[in-house]
């Protein structure tokens, strides 16, 4: 009887059951409240020392709300909608801007100079204190976007490559950096020094920076969604695989080195993933349900969710990394607690 | 997971796809469907969902030159599987001047669109009155008939029996294989259009009963057209996978479909297997019944397609 033993080591947790696909979690920047964009249009914002219940809220968006943020100019949220409509979250939704027929599918926040971001097809929109901006077009439709980790530019991924806008100076010329192929998610390095993404074609690009020169890592079985940067920029992880799978960018880089790789075999395929903010921790949601926590400085991993309630769909960790926020695609969120 | 069945509809621009649209939306009070459209037309549609999408075609980077796929298409399936509620079925319009490939490629080259849908049926409308005008000089009205599982060969009324005659033995020329149905102004059960299980291996038999003993009368297209080889002697499976890896590989840009039920030497099942460009899928089939003539068959609808060189090949696949 291994299996209950093992189940009441789990860390605490409370559990909601939103009742639709849940398509993007974020806290807010104190750490009091988890934002929850839902299939079914709902925005939920769960009070994280609150452990009642939480009342389900009226849909904020009349399609699939597609993706949220931490609004960096308030307290609450940023959601998108494929309404068209960008909504901000303070104790009610109210609109931002409406982009009539579009896809709100990528926003990104910069907590520090208070800016976030918006894809629109083929353009971006950024909103910060000193205004609006418009950005691109790009050659494709902009499929994720990334503030620099002091906010200056932004790193749009579309087909063919990326392009790095720069928001300070405003009259800079954009950087392109170019790589055959479509692709699907961008992060910049904790440091700065690198840009990711990961491909359509089962694989992790990286550029780095000073030269601009790139490289390549493929043959994962699946495309590559979502990528997390170890806090110090040592490693870089992505889902895509059954075992924690980072590649080594202290020093001289990956280039010639295998990745560090740990984990439990079996666990499925990594659907979602996300460093903690200060720790070496990554927190990994499979295609089983099941949520490992990984340590790149021990290169141990541990169960903090059992398999079920279908696919991970989302991942965040609060500001301080002692709350972690599990979404999947069949509406189940749980908070979890790892203070004990 | 349960799959929603998606359709492919293709046709030039005027032949009759947004009449065909409005009619499947509103014949089907109760089901649910999600269309994407190329330019927001004049569809009816209260219960359901319509996207509009942009046809951007992307090369994979896999070292398969002719390997495309609709990357929009990923992003809005992949968005339409967030909502809550089962969908019936999903039709996807190409514009008029599309290839069909990347879009059926797109079902198998992306893993998510894979688990959660599966490609039901191409369908391509085909304007009685006006296909010999573009037939000849156009790429894509011959590739969106020869990629067809079902072809509307609409606006019949607009034209004598003498030239529906002529267009249909065109039609012929290039797909003999796919299901045709006469109409005017798109009027068709919804029935012959969605649920067709065309690209189902488990579904080829009992779609095409006749498949192994029809022989369609070919007459060739210089251009695009069909090829179908028999066989009564029984496949070895090693030697036949080589080859038609081996063709795909070769000649897959200009192989649009092929499809086959082989008898496998010694195996009790029949082997079904179906492609598009190099991308094939195969599987074991149904058992071949008591007193039933095992033998094999294969089809290619394609561009250019070396009659000699593939017989040759695939006779040399029978086991020895």
């Amino acid at each position: 009887m291994t299996a209950p033993s093992f189940a009441q080591r789990l860390p605490p947790r409370r559990r909601i059951d939103t009742g639709a696909w849940v398509s993007g979690l974020t806290y807010d920047r104190a750490g009091r409240r988890l934002g929850a964009a839902c299939g079914d249009g709902r925005v939920w914002r769960i009070d994280v020392a609150d452990e009642a219940p939480p009342t389900p809220p009226e849909p904020a968006h009349k399609g699939v709300a597609m993706a949220i943020v931490a609004d960096p100019a308030g307290g609450g949220f940023i959601s998108g909608g494929d309404d068209g409509q960008l909504l901000r979250h303070d104790e009610a939704p109210h609109e931002v801007e409406t982009f009539k027929g579009r896809w709100l599918e990528r926003l990104a926040a910069h907590a520090q100079s208070g800016t976030f971001a918006v894809a629109i097809g083929k353009e971006i929109v950024v909103y910060g204190p000193s205004g609006r901006r418009l950005l691109g077009p790009h050659p494709s439709t902009v499929t994720d976007i990334d503030f620099s980790p002091d906010g200056s530019r932004l790193v749009a991924t579309h087909y063919g490559g990326v392009t790095i806008h720069v928001l300070k100076p405003a009259d800079a010329a954009p950087r392109k950096l170019e790589w055959r192929g479509s692709h699907v998610a961008v992060r910049y390095s904790p440091d700065a020094k690198f840009i990711a993404t990961g491909t359509q074609d089962n694989a992790l690009h990286v550029w780095r920076l000073a030269t601009g020169k790139d490289m390549q890592m493929s043959g994962y079985p699946v495309k590559v969604k979502q990528l997390a940067w170890s806090h110090d920029a040592r490693f870089l992880f992505s889902t895509a695989t059954s075992l924690f799978t980072g590649w080594p960018f202290a020093g001289k880089g990956p280039e010639g080195k295998p990745p560090i790789q740990f984990g439990d075999e079996g666990a499925g395929i990594m659907t979602a993933i996300a460093a903690h903010p200060v720790d070496s921790f990554i927190a990994a949601g499979f295609d089983t349900g099941e949520v490992q926590v990984g340590d790149s400085k021990t290169r141990r991993s541990a169960v903090i969710k059992l398999a079920g309630d279908g696919q991970v769909s989302a991942l965040a960790w609060s500001p301080g990394g002692w709350n972690l926020a599990v979404g999947t695609d069949q509406g189940v969120v749980e908070l979890i607690d790892l203070r004990r | 997971m349960t799959q929603v069945p998606v359709t492919v509809l293709t046709g030039y621009l005027g032949a009759g796809k947004t009449t065909l649209l409005n009619h499947i939306l509103t014949e089907n009070h109760g089901r649910k469907y999600a269309v994407v459209i190329n330019e927001f037309g004049e569809l009816g549609v209260d219960n359901d969902i319509v996207v509009g999408a942009d046809e951007e075609i992307f090369e994979m980077n896999n070292g398969c030159i002719c390997c495309t796929v609709r990357g929009d298409l990923i992003r809005i399936i992949g968005g339409l599987m967030k909502r809550p509620g089962k969908l019936d079925g999903i039709i996807v319009e190409t514009t008029g001047m599309a290839d069909p490939g990347p879009v059926a490629q797109t079902f198998y080259q992306d893993d998510d669109i894979r688990a959660r849908t599966r490609l039901d049926a191409i369908v391509t409308v085909v304007d009685a009155h006006h296909f010999l005008l573009h037939v000849d000089d156009s790429d894509e009205a011959r590739e969106q008939v020869a990629f067809a599982d079902v072809v509307l060969l609409n606006k019949t009324d607009l034209v004598t029996p003498a030239e529906l005659a002529t267009v249909e033995r065109r039609l012929r020329q290039i797909n003999p294989y796919a299901k045709l149905h006469h109409t005017r102004r798109s009027a068709l059960a919804s029935t012959e259009i969605l649920d067709r299980g065309a690209f189902d291996l488990k579904r080829i038999l009992e779609v095409e009963p006749d498949f192994l003993e029809s022989d369609h009368d070919h007459e060739h297209d210089q251009s695009v057209g069909s090829l179908s080889l028999t066989s009564d002697a029984p496949i070895d499976e090693q030697k036949f996978q080589r080859w038609i890896s081996t063709i795909l590989r070769e000649f897959g840009t200009d192989i649009f479909r092929s499809k086959g039920i082989l008898d496998i030497g010694g195996a009790p099942n029949k082997y079904v297997f179906q492609g598009v460009h190099m991308l094939m899928d195969g599987d074991w089939g149904n058992p071949w019944k008591d007193g039933e003539t095992r033998s094999s068959k294969l089809v290619f609808i394609g561009r250019k397609l070396d009659a000699e060189q593939l017989r040759r090949g695939f006779e040399a696949c029978a086991v020895r």
